[in-house]
This record gives C-alpha cells, structure tokens and sequence, in this order.
C-alpha cells in the first residue's frame, strides 16, 4: 500500500517535471540585454524607439577570445510603430535575440516628443510592462534626439546608459543642477496634482556620426561626448521648458534634494572670494492661506565647509564666520528666488508647493486644485529664510600671504 | 474458499515442523556425560577446523576424571589461558572425594575472573566463539566457561572522521569492551548501564545499549530495546546494519541515528538522556535518538566560546543551504530570472555563457557528475595514486573545460563552492543527504526556477517535520517549539545558561546546571587595591 503510495507520487512528480517542460525558460544566450531605450517620434508622426543592447562579449573583460575590445559594447536597433509596444515587437525583425528589458536602467525621450506630447502615454507601457523595472531612470535629450544620445558610445564606463546613470548621480551629489528621477518617481509627479514633474536633460557634444564609432572611445577627448544638460520642466506632462546654472541648483535646494554643492560669496569686496563647500541642506516648505491667498514659507538650512578662500581673512574669528554666513545665506536666498521667479513664469509648480497646501489646508487646495498652476501658483507669496552655518574652516584657518 | 483453506493447513503444517525440529533441538542442546563424547561432539560441529585448540589434561594428583580445555586461537588470551588455567589445574588441583570435581575447579583452581558454568551446547558455543575457554570434565554434564577474551587488536587512536583541534584525541576501536571502557572513564557513575544482546543468527555480534539510567527516558530505552529484540538477520558486520534495521524512517536521505567514533561525543549524548548503540567490531557507534539540528553541531562547539561556537553554527546552516542549493539557483538565475542579478554580472555571465553549446541545466548536470566522478574516485583510489586524481581532476574541472568552451568559469565557481560546503559540513551523514537532494533541486531549478526552488523547500521542510527518530520529532526543539532548549541550536548559549536537558530525549530529570553560574569578577575592587597598596609601600 505504501509503495504504491509512493509510485503514485513519483509518478506525479515525473509528469510534473516532464510535462511543464522548462516553463517560460530563457536562456542566457537567447537574451539581447537592452541598456537603454530611446523614444522619438519620426515625420509620419510615429514612435521611433531606439534599444541599446548589450554585446556581453565586448563588455566583459572576456576571458574566452582573448580580450573584448574588437567591437563595440553595444549595439543600437531601432523599431518604429504607432505604439510603443508595437515598436518594440516590431523590432525583432532585425534582432535574432529576444528583447530583454529587465535590465534596462535608462529611459531616453526625444526634446519634441516631450513638447508635443505628454509623456505619460509613454510612461504607461513601461509601467505595465513587468519586466520593466520602474527605477529606469529617464531622462530628456536636449537639443537632440533621443536615439542620438543612445547611440554614442562612451570611453570609460564602457556601456553608454551606465555612463548617464552614474554621471546623473555623481552630479547630483557633488554639485547639485541636476536630479536622477526614476520612473516611478515621475508617475507619481504626474498623477498628484500638487507637483509637476522635472526631469534632468542629457545633452551630446559632437557629432553623432563620429560617435557611434569606437574610435570615438580611443580618444583621450572624444570629439563626442554625453554630458548633463538642465532641468526640464513640465506641465501636464509636456515640456515647457528648460533651467540651467544657478536657477536650476535653487530648484534643486527647493526640492530638498541637494546633497552637496560650492557657492562663491563675495568678500572685502572680491567676487567668489569665498568658496562654501555644503555638506548638508534641509528645506522645509509649508503653505498657509493668508487672506485668500497661499502663503508659502520657505525654510533651509545650511551646512558646510570653507573650502577655498582668496582674500585674507581671519577665519579664526567668530565674528567673521557670523558675516560670511550672512552672505552665503543671501546667495542661497537669490538662487531659491531665481529658480521661484522662473517656475511662475513657466506656471509650473515643479517644488510641490501645491501638496505642502494640501496638506495644510485641504478645504483651500479643494477650491484651488484645478487652477492652481496657471492662477494661484504664479500669484503665490513666498517668504524665504535661509540659516547657513559654517562647520570647519579647513585644514588652514588663516589664509596665507604671498610677500611681494 | 479453498485456497483460504490451504494456506492455513499450510501455515499449521509449517507450525508443526517448526515445534518438531524445536524439540530435536532441545534433545540435541544438552551436554554429554563422557568427555570423548563431547569433544567429539564440538569437533564434529566445528567441522575440526584447526584454529580451535582441544587440550585435553590430568589433574595434579592424576587421580579423578579427565578434563579439557577448549579455546579458540586468536580471539582468546593464550597468556591468561597457560597461566590461570592450564597451569593451576595441572599444578593445583587436588581433589578431595568429598565434593564433586567441578565444585573444586569452579571455586578453586580457576584462577581467572569471570567464570560461568554452562549446561547446554548452544551457550558452550557461544562462549566459545567470543573467545573464552571451555573446561569440560568427564561425566559431568555441563562446562565451565572462563572469560580469556583477548587476541589482536587496534590500539586507540585518533578518530579519522571528526576531528577536532581542541578535545580529547582518543576514538573507538573495534573492539566492544574497549569503546565501553571509553566511555565508562568519562562518566564515573552507576547509573551508567550497560545491557548486552546478541545480535545475528550466524555472526552473533555483541550489541550493547548504554544509557544513564535516571537521565535516559525509560519509554526510549525500552523502545531502542525492543527494536534490537526485533531484529532477525544472518549477520552484523557495522553498526550501519543496525542502523538500517532499526530507523523510524526507511524512505528518507536523512539520517535519523547519529554515529560517531568519539567517546567524548557519546557521553555528551548520554549525558542528554540518550542512547548509545555499541557494536562490536566496528568504531562507530549509533546514537538515539538524533535530531536534524545535532548533525550541526560538533564537540568543539562545547569546548570553546559560546559567541563562537555560535557563528559557526550559523555558518553551517548556510554552508547547508549552500550545498543543496547553489547550482539550483544558478541555473534558475540563468534561465529564468535573470532579472535577479545586477546588470554587470549579468553581462559578465552572458558574455561567458556566450561560448556554450549546452543550456544551463545540462552544463550544471556535468559539472556536477564530473566531481562526483572525481571524488568517487579520490576516495577509492589507493594512496599512491590518488595525487594523480587530483590534478586531473584541477585540470579538467578548472581549466581545459573553461577552455575547451563546454562550461563557463561561473559554472565552475559554483560547483567549487559547493564541494566545499559540502565538505565543510560536520556531520558525513547529512554531506551526503545533501549531495543527492541537490540534483533534485538542479532539476526542479530548471523547471521551474526560484519557483521550484521555494517549492523543494517547502516539501523538504515537510519531509523534514514527518520524520521522527524513536519517537522523537526530528526538528525538536525548533517543531515543536521547545523554548528552554533553543539555547543549544543554531544558538549555542554559554554552558551557566543552558539549564535544561532536552525535553522530549530525557527524563523528568532535567536541571543540568545550578543555579547562579555565571562567572564574574569578585566584588569590589579589594584584590586590586591591595596590589597597588602594596606597591606603594614597596616603593617607600
């Protein structure tokens, strides 16, 4: 009775086995691994979609066929359609691989595309899709199409939306104009009423010809590169507009997303003769209704290090740190008014000012909701308080003197 | 209707035949009177095979009945059996007509230990053939056995299969009365006990249970006693025969007696209220009842830190789950969810996995049987050329299979780690179970991916919570949950700490440790102080 319990069993177990047959395997060499995904939209007006794909072979530092350097460590397919998953689907005409995107960390949208339209219905299929993962960063191709930025080749990490993931990051936390926004951040922005989405730009330098080649990457100074570009602004999901430099850093400190930054003060009469190294910044933003009108009060704090200084000073005394706080609070203060000034006129409320009201005063946000943007927004007061302090001074406290 | 009937006329007339030869038997069991008789009788049955000395003698005084000794060659003591035995009864014995000839030499002339008189055939041959002699007089009809056991044996050594840097260095031998004699030096008590049976109708092995009595639960004493009753088989060459015939569980890889070769290990068990199964003639003896968690541990883990012993533990667990599982998730990550590693690794494996012809199931299948190969072969090679086994074995695994592009070096990371977690794991008995549950897993991996795996996870948990030992849950005391023991599991709490033996292997009797000893430092700070004072007063 036993045995024939167990056959029983074993024989479930076979069919288990043998009949599910390796359900939805895939191998690792059917897989054509895309890094990044580029959207235009073509003349016909239909999406062109750019996938860069990994060649696992050039990439790794191969061990098998001596050395990865002969070709290139992507390759770039494009797929048009009238959708974005028809043109991903489309794209295996030309692939022999299956399009893997569990992998893809970078999501690239063309300048016009996200001018004409909103990039919410190209959000959505990346979202419903469960490979994708929704902390691919996007980004906007300034000044150029998306499959331009997917298609250069870049020199030192070698495969190209690596490059732009982690120059995004590193940028972010050392000098402060941009900001990484993942997919899953910019849903949220879209959908809340209250905020309204920035996304960081991408830009190429060169020529895009020049740059699909790998002597562009045996240069010591490739004639093409990717760099950083500004902070994109949207509304309703479209493009409005772009900020740059200083406007875009206060946008960032407004967002309290600033890890790290320098600002230049003027001192005894010198410009940037002081250089503030911020270390840490708290920004906290709250909304009241004051006679009608939303009231916003601003509140950042500041800490940071002397890191350069060019004019003499005793920066033993207190007193002089106490001043030169003094102006680095007012050159954070002009930087958060730029960047406010800047998002009124585009009449997008980028800082979330809208959410800090909701929550404050949910009755108000009711009655304001719809019109926000284009009427109370750009109407809004903003009262802004910055308290700077200064931690160390250096390694040096006095600056030295060059005798004449 | 009829055939019903004729098995049952079948099965009395089987009866039957079995009484008859019973009664033949017993008529046969008694000793003859006539001393010819007897050693005739004992030549007969030995088929006079020589090694089986019949010496037959005459009493100092020549006067009374001629008497032989009969020992087997080898197995006995021939020093104590001329010197105790041969000896006194040529030169000793004398013989008053007052008391029967056996009396004298049961009480005087025998000058050795254990003496025992024996009046039928079967117990005569028994004795015998476990090497002690035989005395038989002429026209009495029963024998004399004296305990010369004895021949060659191995002296103690260091055990070969748990080694350990801090313990003792002594392990079992082959010998029965040796590894109790171990045992009994480590546990001066007497309520250590001892029982003896026989076990096996032609090889008649010497089988002892060892218990203390008071801390061993009576019902599993009693239990491991009447599985040992039950067993009818011709022979018992190792304690692995016993072990098969008496686990709860045939259908399982997983061991559910503990065997050991060190006798510090046994009175640990013992200590815990188990019970210890010796053999005679071989150094490993089985310990009941075992639970999954034991074959994690190791007798060092005792000797030194608990803090220690603790994360070794934790790393044997791990190193457990790295055996069973690594090539199964290997082979799911690379077939299935590759969504799971980070991109760069994931590049780094494809671009190695590029070069291979097979999928990663059939790549993971060789790699594995090709080490099993190797070790089945390491093992069994003789020693002179088992070198050669091994650098073979480097460079067909290692380089010419990378190179040759049949697998990828990932692949031969992962079958390297798990051969030495599988090594690495304390107890050969649980390695083993582990070897072969990991190509289930490599199946069920390349099925159905981490899917499968969960799944052989949880049927192994099952299997696991099914399987008792003696009675004993084999997850004890993690399921059930006994909190008072948890401290000797994958935690090993300091020794002050542990105060109860395990609840469900012993008896009521379950205070190990007194209370309040946990060590510190002496109150105040006298002794220092009076160093330094003393210091001072030197100085002046």
């Amino acid at each position: 009775m036993k045995i024939k319990k167990f056959l029983f069993f074993l024989v479930i177990l076979g069919n288990i086995l043998l009949l599910s047959g390796c359900w939805s395997k895939k191998e690792l060499t059917d897989l054509a691994i895309v890094a990044a995904l580029g959207i235009d939209k073509n003349e016909e007006g239909r999406y062109v979609g750019t996938m860069q794909i990994i060649n696992p072979g050039n990439v790794a530092g191969g061990l098998q066929g001596g050395g990865g350097s002969q070709g290139p460590p992507v390759s770039v397919i494009t797929g048009t359609g009238d959708s974005i998953v028809e043109l991903s689907r489309r794209a295996s005409r030309k692939l022999s691989r299956r399009l893997y995107y569990a992998h893809t960390n970078l999501v690239v949208i063309g300048e016009d595309l996200a001018k004409e339209e909103s990039i919410s219905t190209i959000l959505d299929p990346l979202e419903r899709d469960a490979q994708f993962r929704s902390t691919a960063i996007i980004v906007i191709a300034q000044g150029s199409k998306a499959s331009d930025i997917v298609k250069v080749l870049t020199a030192i990490d070698k495969i190209p939306s690596n490059k732009i993931i982690k120059t995004l990051k590193f940028t972010e936390k050392t000098w402060g104009e941009n900001i990484t926004v993942n997919m899953q951040d910019a849903v949220k922005m879209l959908v809340s009423p209250g905020k309204e989405l920035a996304v960081s730009g991408f830009r190429l330098s060169g020529d895009v010809d020049k740059g699909k080649k790998m002597e562009n990457t045996q240069e010591t100074e490739p004639s093409s590169s990717l760099y950083a570009g500004s902070l994109a602004i949207f509304k309703n999901g479209k493009l409005t507009g772009w900020i740059d430099g200083e406007t875009a850093r206060g946008s960032v400190i407004l967002l309290d997303k600033l890890n790290a930054s320098a600002f230049g003060v003027k001192w005894e009469g010198k410009d940037e003769a002081i250089i503030y190294e911020l270390i840490r910044q708290k920004t906290n933003v709250m909304v009241k209704m004051e006679k009608g009108k939303p009231r916003v009060s601003i509140e950042v704090q500041a800490e940071g290090n002397i890191g350069e200084a060019s004019v003499s000073t005793d920066l033993n005394n207190p007193d002089v740190l106490l001043k030169i706080e003094k102006e680095i609070e007012k050159k954070i203060k002009k930087e958060i008014t730029m960047a406010l000034k800047q998002a009124k006129k585009n009449k997008s409320d980028i800082f979330g000012f809208g959410d800090a009201l909701h929550r404050s005063n949910p009755e108000a946000w009711k009655k304001m909701k719809s019109e926000w943007n284009d009427v109370y927004f750009p109407e809004a007061k903003a009262d802004i308080v910055v308290d700077a302090f200064i931690r160390r001074t250096g390694l040096r406290n006095i600056p030295h003197q060059v005798n004449k | 209707m009829s055939l019903f009937s004729l098995s049952r006329k079948m099965k009395k007339l089987k009866l039957q035949k079995k009484n008859a030869q019973q009664q033949n038997d017993q008529l046969s069991k008694a000793i003859h009177s006539s001393l010819q008789d007897q050693i005739n009788y004992i030549k007969e049955k030995t088929g006079n095979s020589i090694d089986i000395v019949i010496r037959k003698l005459q009493l100092k005084d020549g006067k009374g009945p001629d008497v032989a000794v009969v020992f087997v060659e080898g197995i006995s003591d021939s020093k104590a059996i001329n010197d105790f035995l041969i000896e006194s009864i040529i030169n000793k014995s004398t013989v008053p007509s007052s008391r029967p000839i056996f009396e004298i030499l049961f009480e005087k002339v025998v000058a050795l230990g254990d003496v025992k008189e024996i009046t039928d055939w079967d117990n005569l041959y028994l004795s015998l053939m476990s090497g002690e002699s035989i005395i038989l007089v002429d026209g009495a009809q029963k024998a004399l056995s004296a305990s010369t056991r004895g021949g060659e044996q191995r002296s103690i050594e260091e055990p070969g299969s748990q080694v350990t840097v801090r313990g003792p260095r002594d392990g079992f031998t082959e010998n029965i009365r040796t590894n109790t004699s171990l045992i009994r030096k480590r546990i001066q008590n007497p309520n250590l006990w001892l029982e003896n049976m026989k076990i096996g109708s032609v090889t008649k092995t010497d089988v002892s249970i060892m218990y203390i009595k008071g801390i061993a639960k009576d019902e599993i004493v009693e239990e491991v006693r009447n599985r040992l009753k039950r067993i009818e088989i011709d022979s018992i060459l190792e304690s692995g025969y016993i072990e098969q015939l008496i686990e709860d569980q045939a259908f399982t890889t997983f061991p559910t007696l503990y065997h050991t070769e060190r006798p510090d290990m046994v009175a640990g068990n013992l200590l815990e209220g188990r019970v210890a199964i010796i053999v005679n003639g071989t150094p490993f003896v089985l310990i009941a009842p075992a639970v999954f968690i034991q074959f994690f541990q190791s007798v060092e883990d005792y000797y030194g830190r608990a803090d220690i012993a603790t994360a070794l533990r934790f790393l044997r667990i791990l190193i457990f789950f790295i055996s069973i599982i690594a090539p199964a998730a290997y082979i799911a990550v690379t077939t299935f969810h590759q969504e799971m590693i980070p991109t760069q690794l994931l590049v780094a494996i494809a671009a190695q996995r590029e070069a291979v012809p097979f999928p990663a199931l059939v790549e993971a299948l060789i790699m594995e049987v090709a080490f099993e190969i190797l070790r089945e072969a390491g093992i069994r090679m003789p020693r002179a050329v088992g070198s050669a086994i091994s650098i073979v074995g480097a460079l067909v695994i290692g380089q010419a299979a990378v190179q040759a592009g049949i697998v990828s070096p990932a692949m031969v990371i992962v079958v390297a780690i798990t051969a030495i977690a599988n090594f690495a794991t304390p107890a050969f008995a649980v390695a083993i179970s582990a070897r072969l549950i990991r190509f289930g897993f490599m199946f069920a991996a390349a099925t159905f991916g981490f899917y499968g795996i969960i799944l052989g996870i949880i049927i192994l948990a099952i299997h696991l919570c099914s399987l008792r030992s003696f009675g004993v849950p084999y997850l004890t005391p993690m399921a059930p949950l006994i909190l008072a023991n948890m401290g000797d599991t994958i935690i090993r709490l300091p020794l002050w700490a542990q105060k109860k033996r395990p609840a469900l292997i012993s008896s009521d009797n379950s205070n190990r440790v007194g209370d309040h000893q946990k060590p510190s430092p002496p109150e105040g700070r006298g002794m220092v102080n009076s160093v330094l004072e003393k210091g001072d007063q030197d100085e002046n």
